[in-house]
């Protein structure tokens, strides 16, 4: 059953629906991750339920040719996330807040100009990729984040791969242009210390 | 790969704030609620809260582990709650109403070794099942080492221990008196426990 591609347990899943559960089982922690990275923990746990009770009901529009079906639930995960844009912003801000306090340096000298300094960096990063359009930012974020393969975002987002090439160069552009605009270094590496280790 | 994305990747919240595996029953009421809505007709699951103390065993091979003590000791894996994490997992094994994580030997972060790295355990489980000679009988079966043959112990339970594929220590009891509560015939009071 382990060794089971997702698209035959979502075939399966049309005749005998509690077959679906396997499909939660092996993906429903990515996805969990994913939402928290985006939302935050409180929404993560109220969409992850939400994000395979949309895949159950559409498991009928599945493409059966693809064996693997994480990046369909990135798609509907992200989909989700949209809704939330407000909520995204904040919490795009407050890491970059937690960001500038975490990977200040250490020495002591430098630690006050430093961490403002580091501080102005991370928020700009923030800002910028706050003020991507939608598509650009899932693709840039489902690369970056995540890990996903073009194809996959590809996937993930119902588009040819070239549109996702194309969503992530212009997202890369403005990413530099506007992380630059106002600070005029953008071009001098953003501390580049250890940023902390995975706990688990 | 070090590019202009390298901020970005950074920025990612997991990697400035370390973040811990949460609490897996998370999982199991989410699937809960999935599969009540898939099939209106299904007896609701029961969802046990996670006990408020559980341990963590290291393995060197987390899965092979998980397959073990599924096989060999009837463990049931909360699967809806496995964690995969640069090809390392975490999982939670339930038995009645007990919890038991399974992660991979951690000794960079938790400091936490597989018997097989140690080269000696320094803790043992204590586990309660339901029917203590088939569970032994089903152990010894599927190839369990066990350490410590099956005896009526003086304190009052039917045990026996065994060590795992990586050399932590199990210990499997029944109390007499849920032996009694099932219809078997644990050794009267004052009869010696080997008679």
């Amino acid at each position: 059953m382990e060794d089971e591609p997702d698209a035959a347990v979502i075939a399966a899943s049309l005749a005998v629906p509690a077959r679906f559960g396997a499909i939660f089982d092996r993906h429903a922690t990515v996805l969990h991750r994913y939402l928290v990275r985006r939302l935050g923990p409180d929404e993560g746990e109220s969409l992850v339920g939400e994000v395979f009770r949309i895949a159950f009901e559409k498991r009928h529009t599945y493409d059966l040719t693809r064996p693997g079906a994480r990046p369909w639930l990135y798609g509907i995960a992200t989909n989700l996330v949209a809704k939330h844009r407000r909520r995204e912003a904040r919490r795009l801000r407050a890491t970059a807040r937690l960001a500038g306090r975490r990977l200040v340096p250490d020495d002591l000298a430098d630690r006050v100009s430093g961490a403002l300094d580091a501080t102005d960096r991370w928020n700009r990063v923030a800002e910028a990729v706050a003020a991507l359009p939608e598509v650009e930012r899932d693709a840039l974020l489902l690369h970056a984040w995540e890990g996903l393969a073009y194809d996959d975002i590809a996937a993930a987002q119902g588009v040819p791969v070239g549109t996702v090439r194309s969503r992530l160069h212009r997202a890369r552009g403005r990413l530099r242009e506007l992380a630059a605009a106002d600070g005029g270094e953008g071009d001098e590496n953003i501390d580049s210390r250890d940023p902390g280790r995975i706990g688990s | 790969m070090s590019d202009d994305l390298d901020p970005l990747r950074r920025l990612r919240p997991d990697r400035i704030e370390p973040d811990d595996p949460g609490d897996p029953a998370v999982f199991s009421r989410a699937k809960e609620q999935l599969m009540s809505a898939i099939d209106e007709d299904r007896a609701p699951g029961d969802v046990f809260p996670t006990p408020d103390i559980y341990p963590r065993l290291a393995y060197g091979d987390e899965l092979a582990a998980v397959d073990y003590l599924t096989r060999v000791f009837q463990f049931a894996e909360v699967r809806e709650a496995r964690m995969e994490h640069d090809g390392k997992y975490l999982c939670w094994l339930r038995v009645g109403t007990g919890v038991v994580m399974l992660g991979h030997a951690n000794p960079d972060v938790h400091l936490i070794h597989s018997p097989l790295d140690a080269g000696l355990t320094t803790v043992m489980v204590n586990v309660y099942v339901h029917d203590i000679d088939a569970h032994y009988a089903h152990a010894v079966r599927e190839g369990a080492t066990i350490t410590m043959e099956l005896d009526d112990a003086f304190f009052g339970e039917r045990r026996y221990e065994a060590t795992d594929l990586e050399g932590h220590r199990w210990h499997f009891g029944e109390r007499f008196d849920d032996i009694r509560a099932r219809g078997g015939r644990p050794p009267e009071p004052g009869e010696p426990p080997d008679a």
